[in-house]
């Protein structure tokens, strides 16, 4: 499958935070013919191998999406949302969601209207709790098909920008399990030596459990975590942004200095550009915790800038996503148990 | 033409034209005269049987917000100024379609998790909104989208629901869609219907319509604000989505023709045409402009409750717009 | 008697909107007194009393019916009325005030309590006696209008105070200048408009029908005369004012001076008005088709807005005088 048609359909999955089975599902299926065994694991992330003799390498991604969750309904049939990870409550006035209850049903979010409102609300954002969904349905109907702690999908969308660039809901992080899947493709063509572990991990967004249980469970010698990063946007601090246009490695006290140069040193050796994504400590990615389960992990974090982080219209460079595969694929080709000799040198 | 064709063109205040083509050719089969006037609206007029019978004009806004595009970022965003009254802050990670060759784009912001405090309270204001088509530079953002280009909202017509419907431009669009029924019928008065430009900046295209048209009455055909979810108190809902056309006695633009107003309301219930009273005085429309224009007219309103009208996603419910329609035609065959 | 067909329109009713109700007094005082009368479809009522000379000018006089007041939005179930204004009434000038409607049903306006802040007319209810909605929605419908209830009483010796004088003082100055002028050299074109409060409404459509040569206003203008009030510079008692300027226009030179010949051939004092807010029908006839010349003539009127708006008679005679020598010799 092309990478445009596996990121178009691996998107628009729902599969928010402790719901992932349709996805976890569909990426199985998908990563299957690339890997000698994949299977899900018991929280549901996705762990595909292409067996080696050399050292355990993992490289993770998440596969879990920020969401709503329906959290009351009121007697006119609206109903009150509650967040499953950070959603910006500024996106959601006026957009078309989906209410994954008995059955799907479209819904707009509305908001108390603008002249409701007293002057100081209205230089103010909406909060959450000003804001709901309207299904067009009377009380009953809502309450026969909805109930509290149903899901609520945002607006999803795959738009081509111009220069290959995409907009689209969830590139965090499915952007980097694509990456993954591209790597994977193009290792068929390489003779890889480690025995490699593709992870699609679930439950990021709540604090990166899948990624521990996944990790305790493939017991990896080195990870590398993909994540999406800030990409320049106005207003945005150039400090913690990085160009759209190439991938990022990240530097800092979680991550392991070796297992980063190795990564660099590829990347120059075969002309993939690579920014420095500079952290003084938590990256807020899997990287944090694989690096310290299961006795610690020695782990990079290589990362796809990404604008508009968790909004529907999340956009990425799929140019850049090509690029930073293209190293993946080369790091877990050239993974190699003498490595494990540097480490601490 | 149905709703979901007239809602897909975009057609924002100034830029009609797209829209206005569309309508010229719906419309021209079912009137008997068709022109664009000079103020860019399409007018389009069935012959009465009985010219004692007073001319009545029907109306709606073809014209919806939307924005256009002000000026380029170094990175080649769009920098874009509202058209109309869009509450910026349904603006953020929104789809829209920019200029004639429909580029595709997004409005997003700067990432949550990058806000402060602060920045989480305060509204982004169209200064610091902008469209990002994927252009890499200033210079390509400017070459695809020059300074002036049009950009609508994205929002598909989707039905949803107990029979209602989200779209972007439903206002007023539903006035449009009515207009063209209304121009199916035959009626013994002099009927013409008027599709106006540029409400949306200032009622401007109605106020040439009503200036050469002079009618004896003119009838607005609308969307208005409904404000009934979410646990609102009665008084503050303007009007209620699924109950009916909404007769309004007075807005921010014009007093209804208080026989005119009442005449609605008692056709409404003897007709069996569900019916409700906009209970609020706020915003302002075409009738305002038609009162006024000239020696004036006997103006009144009639629209469709519209919900998050202010934003790219409004709803509305079918059985109200085909209500708007049953008392047009009622109006018609009793005046 | 100028006091007396005052008090006769001040007690009419007139909220804005629905202003047929004085256009009817006004049309039965002018009965015999005028050649032509029609009324428009905004409602206003246009009288012309021709000019002897052929080639006299066509003299477009305004004084606007509408009176400012509180529209139904919705009925509680309770049957009190929340409203909101219709011209510029506020919170402070309506609380514990009797109110009519049209139909010349009564109620009382008072505030709900508020934790913050000031009180808005969204805290406003009417009190019309009634124990449910069904009970209110048989006397009253959303769009009805609430006027101050007629009050008309005398203040001293010269001074008249009542809801409504704005601008049923000028709509009596009219009816008397059309009853009283007699072979007049212009042709008189008495518009008693609607709507005024809204925004100069009804005058904007009579006088593009009327197409005059000239524009003149007939309105109340605020007062510099009570405590800690200094502006405008206009006194009561010291005779009408001819108003410079206001929000709506700058008064055309030429009508402004006619003014003040008329008003030494009348030799009637008058003063002048600047006014940094508010405006007149007078705008509205200024800017019509290709422009009029127009002025407006204002009388002096205390608490404009309010259940106690007050004039000085002197002031109203002394603006009739002015006014029948206006329509005689004016010539632009």
């Amino acid at each position: 499958m092309l990478i445009e048609q596996f990121l178009r359909e691996v998107t628009a999955i729902p599969g928010l935070t402790g719901s992932e089975q349709e996805v976890a599902r569909y990426i199985a299926d998908a990563f299957a013919p690339y890997a000698d065994e994949v299977r899900i694991d018991s929280v549901q992330s996705v762990i595909a191998r292409i067996r080696g003799d050399g050292p355990k390498v993992m490289f993770a991604a998440h596969l879990d999406e920020i969401g709503l969750m329906v959290s009351a309904i009121e007697e006119d049939g609206a109903l009150r949302l509650g967040n499953v990870g950070g959603v910006d409550p500024r996106i959601l006035p006026g957009m078309v969601v989906t209410v994954l209850g008995r059955q799907k049903l479209k819904g707009v979010i509305g908001a108390k209207a603008i002249h409701l409102l007293s002057p100081e609300d209205r230089q103010k954002n909406y909060k959450r709790e000003d804001l709901y969904v309207d299904l067009g349905l009377p009380y009953d109907a809502v309450a026969e098909n909805v109930h509290v702690g149903d899901l609520v999908q945002l607006e999803q969308r795959f738009v081509e920008l111009k220069n290959k660039r995409f907009a689209t809901k969830t590139a965090d992080d499915r952007a980097c399990v694509a990456i993954m899947y591209r790597a994977m493709q193009l290792l068929k063509g390489m003779r890889p030596t480690a025995d490699l572990y593709f992870v699609a991990t679930c439950q990021e967004e709540i604090g990166c459990y899948g990624a521990v249980t996944a990790t305790y469970g493939v017991k990896p010698d080195f990870a590398v975590a993909l994540d999406v990063c800030h990409a320049q946007t106005p207003d945005a601090p150039r400090s913690r942004t990085q160009e759209l246009t190439s991938a990022a490695l990240a530097m800092g006290p979680y991550l392991h200095p070796v297992v980063r140069k190795k990564m660099a040193d590829i990347a120059e050796r075969i002309n993939v550009t690579v920014q420095t994504d500079l952290t003084r400590g938590s990256t807020s990615t899997d990287a944090d915790e694989i690096a310290v389960s299961s006795g610690g992990v020695p782990t990079a974090l290589l990362e796809l800038p990404l604008k508009y982080m968790h909004t529907t219209v999340e956009t990425f460079d799929l140019r850049t996503l090509e690029e930073t595969a293209r190293l993946l694929a080369q790091f877990a080709a050239e993974a190699d148990a003498s490595w494990e000799d540097e480490l601490w040198t | 033409m149905d709703l979901k064709q007239l809602t897909d063109i975009d057609a924002i205040s100034g830029n009609e034209g797209a829209l206005r083509k569309a309508i010229m050719e719906a419309a021209k089969p079912l009137c008997d005269e068709l022109y664009i006037d000079r103020s860019g609206n399409v007018i389009a007029t069935k012959h009465g049987t009985d010219d004692r019978l007073p001319h009545v004009v029907f109306s709606a806004h073809m014209d919806e917000i939307g924005f256009l595009i002000s000026g380029h970022t170094d990175d080649g965003l769009l920098r874009i100024m509202p058209v109309g009254g869009i509450d910026p802050r349904v603006a953020v990670s929104k789809w829209v379609r920019v200029g004639k060759d429909n580029i595709p784009g997004v409005i997003g912001a700067m990432a949550i998790h990058l806000q402060s405090p602060e920045d989480r309270q305060r509204v982004l204001g169209f200064d610091k909104l902008f469209i990002d088509i994927g252009a890499k530079d200033q210079k390509e953002a400017e070459r695809l989208c020059p300074v002036g280009t049009y950009a609508a909202f994205d929002t598909p017509y989707t039905p949803f629901g107990d029979g209602f419907v989200v779209s972007k431009a439903l206002d007023d669009r539903v006035g449009c869609f009515n207009l063209l029924r209304i121009l199916e019928g035959k009626y013994a008065a002099r009927v013409t219907c008027a599709f106006v430009t540029q409400e949306e900046v200032g009622l401007r295209g109605a106020r040439g319509a009503g200036y050469s048209l002079q009618p004896d009455i003119a009838v607005v055909l609308e969307g208005t604000a409904a404000n009934d979810v979410g646990d609102v108190p009665k008084r503050a809902r303007v009007c209620e989505a699924g109950q009916g056309v909404c007769v309004s006695f007075m807005d921010g633009a014009s007093m209804a023709d208080r026989g005119l107003y009442k005449t609605m309301l008692s056709l409404a219930t003897s007709e069996g045409i569900p019916h409700q009273v906009k209970r609020a005085v706020t915003g302002g429309n075409d009738a305002g402009a038609y009162q006024r224009a000239g020696m004036g007219a006997r103006t009144v309103v009639l629209s469709v409750p519209c919900r998050y009208i202010h934003s790219g996603a409004s709803v509305a419910k079918v059985s109200d717009i085909d209500a708007q329609f049953a008392l047009s035609q009622a109006f018609l065959n009793n005046l | 008697m100028l006091r007396d067909t005052l008090k006769t329109l001040l007690e009419a009713y007139g909220g804005v909107g629905s202003e047929h109700g004085v256009a009817d007094v006004i049309r039965g005082l002018l009965e015999g007194h005028v050649d032509t009368m029609k009324t428009d479809v905004m409602g206003n009522l246009i009288v012309e009393k021709f000019g002897t000379d052929d080639n006299g000018k066509r003299i477009m006089i305004a004084a606007h019916m509408d009176h400012i007041g509180l529209i139904v939005t919705h009925i509680e179930d309770n049957g009190f009325l929340r409203v909101t204004n219709v011209g510029g009434i506020g919170v402070d000038m309506v609380r514990g005030r009797h109110v009519v409607f049209e139909n010349g049903m009564n109620g009382v306006c008072w505030v709900e309590p508020k934790e913050t802040g000031t009180p808005t007319l969204n805290n406003l209810f009417i009190d019309i006696g009634a124990a449910t909605a069904e009970e209110a929605a048989a006397q009253v419908s959303l769009g009805d209008v609430a006027v101050y209830a007629p009050n008309v009483f005398n203040l001293g010796k010269h001074r008249v105070a009542s809801p409504a004088m704005d601008d049923r003082c000028a709509c009596a100055l009219l009816v008397e200048l059309l009853q009283y002028a007699e072979e007049q050299k212009n042709t008189i074109v008495g518009v008693f408009t609607t709507q005024e409060e809204l925004g100069l409404r009804g005058a904007t459509v009579a006088a593009y029908a009327v197409n005059p040569d000239i524009g003149l206003a007939l309105d109340v203008t605020a007062w510099g005369d009570t405590p800690e009030t200094k502006l405008p510079a206009v006194k009561l008692g010291e005779g009408p004012a001819v108003k410079i300027m206001d929000r709506s226009m700058v008064a055309t030179p030429a009508v402004r001076d006619a003014l003040f010949s008329a008003a030494e051939l009348a030799g009637v004092k008058v003063q002048r008005e600047v006014l940094a807010f508010g405006g007149t029908d007078g705008g509205a006839i200024q800017r019509t088709r290709a422009g009029v010349p127009t002025g407006t003539l204002s009388i002096p009127c205390r608490y404009v807005h309010s259940a106690c708006e007050t004039i000085d008679m002197r002031d109203m005679e002394g603006a009739l005088k002015l006014l029948l020598q206006f329509v005689d010799h004016v010539d632009i």
